[in-house]
């Protein structure tokens, strides 16, 4: 486990260098000046674009410069919003939480429907139900992720008026901002109508949630549905049906453990999939998330935001694709052996 | 009495030919073939097969609905939007872009990232280890956030859209013919031609390709449906096609603001992205079935 460990370890810094690399070297391919894009104050005066120049070492050569950028990075200053000229790294701790809970919520739900239905299917291999349920993800797979959205929002908001169409929560209610992370903050604080505000942000989170999870629901189902069927056809599946176990007792005793651990290992890859589908859902529902920033800061022409937001994207992507990896390798001992490029 | 054959002759089908007897079995697989047919031609013959242009507007027929409609008009089959603008014509020309350019972009990574990466198999060390690690920090972006990125520093419009999703798609590529061909390297019978005396590349290409091509195909499959919806998300953004271009996803986004009085601007391009989607992922799951059937074969 310590190989592993430092394994993933080594893995991790890489990747990160590569990431600041080449949100560094964007500030160089969008247009205008460098340190300009670096930094994002686009009304500094000579004498603070001077400043800035020594700051972030633009008359050394470019090793020198990346230096710099990174210890911007490390200590947190990512520079000013183009847009607002506010520091950036206070919009993203403002925004950041907000889509890791809605995307946290969709994958959620999405194991949750996904997996049992992949295991059903797998069970009743090659019947109506196998076939009903392989043809409905393919269908949920093929929907633009916008064009649901904006039906749901036309059926369960308009139409039926059941569920809120936008925002995070309805701005009666005023939740103290402590973690971001809103249900969280909503337990935390000391209103006085604190389940109300509880239920109001469920009812705001269930749209997006669902729409969000749709797509990698499907590819949960298939995933599981592929592993169930390759741990039925197992010889210790057999063996234990030798024993006499009952049905249930090898799919919910030895089946469903072992197909489980194969899954895990695609949640990580699935994440960055869904994050994508999350930014999307973001605009259509007016999240207040930072996929939403994200894609405003492109009609804005807002580089610094650009770079700065997928810096930190694909930094948290990064994260829950090694944390699934971690999960695995606690779980599977034959993952931990595995060496080279896998 | 005269004999056609003086040689018993077994006759050996060869793999792709398997493969498409197998396909052309399977009824529903067969269905999203004659769509995905149907998409190509329509993208190719629209200007001729189309009633009206795309951008010619109707100011006397404006937000007419379908025809089914009470108050259509069967001369605008599919109803007008609000410039009086044919929707079926700007559908079927939206094919080409969103439909065609997607099958384009496929085709163009697919065959980027497969020298790329069937050459990076042949390489070991540190330049394999480095350029696995660089792909998975690729491949753990999204690929409508890169996408996105590459967009910003192009700016806008459509010819950028096919080149950032070009360049998002080829390390896909990369990744699935590095692992086929590094795969196919470890079997037997590429020991057997390289006893022989063959070079890699010899083998590579008379050996390894052959038997990973049906691979690619459903890879392609798969990275094309991708295309399509990331196309049209990019247009419904705005980053994508600009104004008047009839780009299906773009069209829905032109008719968000008139999603009340004319529904029928935005679901009719949503339906149509669907249906392409849904027929390209229907071949790609007969090529996957089939696949699998002539594996246990």
């Amino acid at each position: 486990m310590l190989t592993f460990t430092l394994r993933r370890l080594s893995l991790f810094i890489f990747t990160m260098l590569v990431l600041t690399l080449l949100s560094f070297s964007l500030s160089f391919l969008f247009p205008g000046d460098t340190v300009i894009n670096h930094s994002g104050q686009i009304n500094a005066s000579a004498a603070e674009l001077a400043h800035l120049n020594q700051v972030y070492q633009m008359d050394k050569s470019i090793f020198y410069q990346y230096g710099a950028y990174l210890t911007h990075i490390l200590n947190g200053d990512f520079g000013q919003s183009m847009a607002s000229q506010s520091p950036i790294s206070n919009e993203i701790i403002k925004l950041l939480p907000a889509t890791i809970e809605l995307s946290l919520v969709a994958l959620l739900i999405a194991m949750l429907v996904g997996i049992p239905l992949g295991f059903i299917a797998a069970i009743r291999h090659n019947k109506t139900s196998d076939n009903v349920i392989l043809s409905l993800a393919m269908l949920g797979y093929s929907i633009p992720v916008f064009w649901l959205g904006l039906l749901a929002i036309l059926v369960f908001s308009i139409g039926l008026g059941w569920l809120p169409s936008a925002g995070q929560i309805s701005l009666l209610f005023e939740i103290e901002f402590v973690t971001g992370i809103q249900f969280f903050d909503i337990l935390l604080s000391d209103s006085p109508y604190k389940w109300q505000a509880f239920r109001d942000a469920s009812a705001h989170m269930i749209l997006p949630a669902c729409v969000i999870a749709l797509a990698p629901a499907t590819i949960f189902i298939r995933l599981s549905r592929a592993s169930m069927i390759d741990v039925l056809a197992a010889s210790y599946i057999r063996a234990a049906r030798a024993k006499g176990l009952s049905f249930q007792q090898i799919i919910f005793r030895h089946a469903i453990r072992n197909a489980l651990i194969q899954i895990i290992r695609h949640v990580g890859l699935q994440f960055a999939n869904l994050v994508t589908i999350a930014m999307v859902t973001e605009v259509i529902f007016s999240w207040p998330g930072i996929g939403r920033w994200l894609i405003d800061s492109i009609y804005q022409r807002d580089y610094t935001a650009i770079q700065s937001g997928l810096l930190v994207l694909s930094c948290f992507i990064f994260i829950v694709h090694i944390l699934t990896d971690f999960i695995y390798a606690a779980l599977n001992p034959l993952a931990r052996g595995n060496k080279h490029g896998s | 009495m005269a004999r056609e054959k003086i040689y018993l002759e077994e006759v050996f089908p060869s793999p792709f030919m398997q493969l498409w007897g197998i396909f052309r079995k399977t009824p529903v697989a067969m269905i999203g073939f004659c769509c995905f047919i149907f998409l190509v031609l329509l993208a190719m013959f629209a200007p001729i097969l189309a009633p009206y242009t795309a951008v010619d507007g109707n100011l006397d027929m404006i937000l007419l609905p379908p025809a089914w409609h009470a108050d259509g008009n069967v001369s605008y089959l599919l109803g007008t939007d609000e410039l009086g603008r044919d929707m079926l014509s700007r559908l079927m020309y939206g094919t080409s872009l969103t439909f065609g350019l997607s099958f384009i972009v496929v085709i163009f990574s697919l065959v980027i990232g497969v020298v790329i990466g069937s050459l990076s198999a042949l390489t070991r060390g540190i330049k394999s280890s480095f350029l696995n690690h660089f792909l998975d920090v690729v491949l753990s972006i999204p690929s409508l956030l890169l996408a996105i990125i590459i967009v910003a520093i192009l700016g806008p419009g459509i010819s950028n859209t096919v080149w950032a999703i070009a360049i998002v798609f080829i390390p896909q590529f990369i990744h699935i013919t590095r692992y086929a061909v590094k795969e196919e390297f470890r079997k037997d019978y590429v020991l057997a031609s390289r006893l022989d005396g063959a070079s890699n590349f010899r083998i590579l290409y008379y050996s390894v390709f052959p038997n990973i091509v049906e691979r690619l195909m459903s890879q392609a499959t798969l990275a094309q449906s991708a295309a399509i919806l990331d196309i049209a998300t990019l247009g419904f953004l705005g980053l994508g096609a600009q104004i008047p271009l009839p780009e299906w996803g773009a069209i829905l986004a032109n008719g968000l603001e008139r999603f009340y009085i004319a529904p029928w601007t935005v679901y009719l391009p949503g339906l149509a992205i669907l249906f392409a989607v849904v027929a390209t992922n229907l071949v790609g799951e007969g090529i996957r079935h089939a696949l699998k059937l002539r594996k246990e074969n």
